[in-house]
């Protein structure tokens, strides 16, 4: 099996006669560039996997013993170079397959030459069981998926996973999937999934805590007398009696009608906007007229209600 | 009883013991971290516990195992990159609006 040969000394940046102190150096430098807890969502994925060639890299220079077999191989090769190993390497006692995943965070290059990881001996090749990396994305949910719950099939770095979202969740939660992360090396544990909830607007209700906002725009005279009207919440349309006197502005109470919390809900307010007929029919604009000549108010001041 | 791990139960809240192991420390440990106030229990709930602060505790042991930093240095780190994952995405929205 051929695989690409890897310049750890150019991985490291530093040259083939660094001192044990210099390779220290210059792995902390670049682990604290590359860590993937230290990049923006966007470039982690990247990250990880740089920083897997830079611990691989130290593993190797920063252990005599595996330094000098990498450097016995000659200092003609480059990295990307088709590579056999010399005869004699320990080729992977139990893994023959070339599967890169089970060896994970170190490359087939390393296991070509200082062996792979076999249960429980610790003959050379990987060591230390190494936790899969954590998975993080956003779940964008619509006001039913919250009002509701329910089932979602998700793509996560290529992978399907089905998730059930609890009633009630909120904008900005986290979900955990425990263990659907990263597979782990070495017997570590894998990784977890974090969703992060993104609740995508609604065209007629807006999200306050636990209450849900809608608009309710009422013609002058119903907004003046009251009205029985109907008016649509999540649940259905319901009838609401808007009261005699009511203000732009006004939030009425519908209750219970709200997102869910706990074994509650909160409410549902339809906030009242007064609205005007732009091109009144003949018979309301003399309503109108009669209205402003009865009116106690003056029709030269503002309202003063 | 089933082992079908599909379709997973999302968690939102963990208790103590459910964070500790999340974590992969110890309980006593994980109480001692809320203690020194380096995790933090939600709001009127002591053992109430966002999966969002076991993403963040996983990551502070991560950058503490990995770069040797401490916790409460590595509870800073955590807390700066928030921001600036805040400040990002706040900045791609207002160039989506044609401020820059």
């Amino acid at each position: 099996m051929a695989v690409k040969f890897r310049d750890y000394y150019e991985v490291l940046g530093v040259p083939r006669t660094a001192s044990a102190d210099e390779i220290k150096r210059a792995y902390r430098q670049l682990a604290r560039k590359h860590h993937p807890d230290l990049q923006p969502a966007s470039e982690r994925a990247r990250a990880a996997e740089r920083f897997k060639e830079i611990n691989e890299a130290n593993e190797v220079l920063s252990d005599p013993d595996k330094r000098a077999k990498y450097d016995a191989l000659g200092a003609d090769w480059k990295g990307g170079m088709d590579f056999t190993p010399p005869p004699g390497a320990p080729r992977g006692p139990t893994v023959t397959t070339g599967d890169w995943e089970d060896i994970g965070d170190f490359s087939d290059f390393f296991a070509s030459i200082f062996g792979r990881p076999t249960g429980g001996t610790r003959r050379g090749g990987v060591r230390v069981p190494v936790p899969g990396n954590d998975i993080e994305g956003e779940l964008p949910l619509t006001l039913d998926d919250v009002l509701h719950g329910g089932q979602r099939r998700i793509t996560l770095d290529g992978r399907s996973l089905d998730v059930t979202i609890p009633r009630g969740i909120r904008d900005g939660a986290t979900l955990r999937l425990a263990g659907q992360g990263s597979r782990g090396v070495n017997g570590g544990p894998p990784g977890d999934v974090y969703l992060h909830v993104r609740l995508a607007p609604h065209p007629r209700y807006r999200v306050v805590g636990d209450d849900l906002e809608t608009d309710l725009p009422l013609w002058p005279w119903q907004a003046v007398l009251g009205a029985d009207v109907r008016v649509d919440t999540p649940d259905g349309p319901v009838t609401l009696t808007v009261p005699p006197g009511t203000q732009s502005g006004a939030r009425l109470r519908l209750r219970g009608r709200g997102l869910p919390r706990g074994d509650a809900r909160g409410d549902l307010y339809a906030v009242v906007r007064v609205v005007v007929p732009t091109r009144p029919s003949a018979a309301e604009r003399e309503a109108y007229e009669t209205l402003r000549r009865v009116a106690s108010a003056p029709a030269d001041r503002p309202a003063t209600p | 009883m089933s082992v079908t791990p599909m379709p997973r139960q999302a968690e939102v809240y963990l208790s103590l013991r459910d964070l500790a192991l999340a974590c992969g420390i110890s309980t006593t440990h994980a109480a001692l971290l809320v203690r020194l106030g380096l995790v933090e229990p939600e709001p009127d709930a002591p053992d109430c516990f966002s999966s969002a602060t076991a993403l963040r505790l996983r990551r502070m042991l991560r950058l503490r195992g990995d770069l040797g930093v401490n916790l409460a240095g590595a509870a800073i780190i955590v807390d700066l990159m928030e921001r600036l994952e805040r400040l990002d995405a706040e900045l791609t929205r207002l160039r989506g609006q044609g401020w820059t």
